[in-house]
């Protein structure tokens, strides 16, 4: 019995996460998509819109008409948009949010998920876009949709190299990494920054990889540069263009969330320090201080990979887009790796010492 | 009686955990979320009418066969990008099983000779 009452608990705790984190990313979602705007509109020399305008966007976008072209497959047109958002709330699970441990990971000892698993639900909502935009009926969608499969094909190499290398110098112990156990899980990573691993090779290698992973969040997210399969003013929203309503604003939470999410990874793998240890902070006041640390360090995150990109530099062409993740951005990441790699030799053979000794962290 | 070891932990290596029935759960919460929030908005439309035609900036609605975007293109924005690896490989895809043999032997001397030197 008492495997059944335990059965029982973890189910109940996994619906009620799935309910709170839910909520949890949708709001905060819109909330960090109004603050980008009014940060984007001051960049530009605008006043912009108040932060809670996108939540009158989506009240808005409820209260219009639901338009099904007559040319789309109705059924996957209407479910492609559930599936984007649902997609990403589940990657909410698995993530360590608000300084907490995954929620997916229930006493921090079982674990239902790593991060091999969060790059493969990272590409449910992209994938729904695409069977969104070619479920439509338009050439424009179509058009949008095979851009977005493009790009998704460019940005996932670089990514994988990202977090394989993260995973290996941490999980290794030959090339003077921590040797920890598990070391793709999420629990295991935040637990163990990847900074106290490296020496000052590794630690080039890590900027390198952080500056790419900065890169990838816009392809990701469909903001410009990177945004050709949506491209309003070539071929009027893409993959969207045929979305109207409460389907437009189902896409328009998805985006949200994944915004959340991506901040969300980046703090996990690059930044997952915690403020409450330095200030001996226990219990309660130790949840609040870090869970508003983490809601400070997801804005830095947008600010630097959304806001700042998207309004310094103009939309780059699918060939471009393809070109910039293959060629320039690969081999940044494939030099952090070897960095990375020759960093755990230099350590070893000749006794370079780590950086956190360097500054006298530990 | 199900173990709880058998049911949080259904696929698990050294390395890597994937539990699908938990995942299974999550993903039914979060439809019945979705659902919900999706339900708050207008299910209306005028079926039948002009706001049903595809949007082409204007432009007259060809037939489905002229409009048609073939599925090729996705690769385009491959093939530009890569031009100069592409048009090398082309003019080494002669259709001559000769050829392919001599590059075969060519590749494998080559992997001889790295191998030999490290």
């Amino acid at each position: 019995m008492l495997e059944l009452q335990e059965i029982i608990r973890t189910v109940m705790i996994i619906i009620l996460s799935t309910v709170v984190l839910a909520l949890f990313g949708i709001f905060f979602g819109l909330l960090y998509k109004g603050i980008d705007r009014k940060i984007s509109a001051h960049m530009q020399g605008r006043i912009g819109p108040p932060i809670r305008q996108p939540f009158r966007d989506v009240g808005k976008l409820f209260t219009k008409e639901n338009i099904i072209p007559e040319n789309a497959v109705p059924w996957v047109f209407n479910l492609a948009p559930l599936i984007g958002l649902v997609g990403t709330i589940s990657i909410l699970l698995y993530l360590p949010i608000g300084g907490f441990r995954p929620l997916a990971s229930v006493e921090g000892e079982i674990i239902f998920g790593d991060l091999i698993l969060v790059l493969y639900l990272l590409m449910i909502p992209s994938l729904a876009l695409v069977i969104g935009g070619f479920a439509s009926g338009s050439p424009y969608a179509t058009i949008g949709a095979q851009r977005e499969m493009a790009t998704m094909i460019a940005y996932e190499f670089p990514l994988a190299i990202i977090i394989i290398t993260i995973a290996w110098k941490l999980g290794s112990i030959a090339a003077g990494g921590l040797g920890v156990e598990n070391a793709f899980t999420l629990t295991a990573i935040t637990a163990n920054p990847v900074w106290n691993a490296v020496g000052p090779l590794g630690f080039i290698g890590l900027i390198l990889l952080l500056l790419v992973l900065i890169i990838v969040t816009p392809a990701e997210l469909s903001k410009i540069p990177f945004d050709a399969p949506e491209a309003e003013t070539e071929i009027g929203g893409g993959l969207l263009v045929e979305y109207s309503g409460r389907n437009l604003a189902m896409f328009y939470l998805t985006d949200a969330v994944k915004t959340v999410v991506m901040a969300s990874i980046i703090v996990a793998l690059f930044f997952p320090y915690n403020l409450s240890p330095l200030l001996g902070l226990e219990s309660i006041p130790a949840y609040i201080l870090d869970f508003i640390f983490f809601l400070i360090k997801i804005l830095i995150i947008i600010v630097f990979s959304v806001s700042l990109i998207r309004v310094s530099v103009a939309r780059l062409k699918i060939d471009q887009i393809v070109y910039t993740y293959w060629v320039p951005l690969t081999l940044i990441a494939l030099v952090g790796l070897i960095c990375i790699m020759w960093d755990g030799t230099m350590m070893e053979s000749y006794g370079w010492p780590k950086i956190v000794e360097i500054f006298g962290l530990i | 009686m199900i173990e709880i070891q058998d049911f949080l932990r259904t696929l698990g290596t050294n390395s890597g955990f994937w539990n699908p029935l938990v995942w299974g759960i999550i993903i039914v919460i979060a439809l019945l979320i979705a659902y919900i929030i999706r339900g708050r908005g207008k299910k209306e439309y005028k079926k039948q009418t002009e706001q049903t035609k595809v949007f082409l900036s204007g432009n007259p609605e060809l037939e489905k066969e002229e409009m048609h975007i073939k599925a090729s293109n996705v690769y385009w924005g491959f093939m530009e990008s890569f031009k100069w690896l592409y048009t090398g490989l082309e003019k080494m895809h002669t259709g001559n099983v000769s050829d392919y043999i001599l590059w075969f032997v060519v590749v494998i001397g080559i992997f001889f000779i790295i191998l030999g030197v490290i």
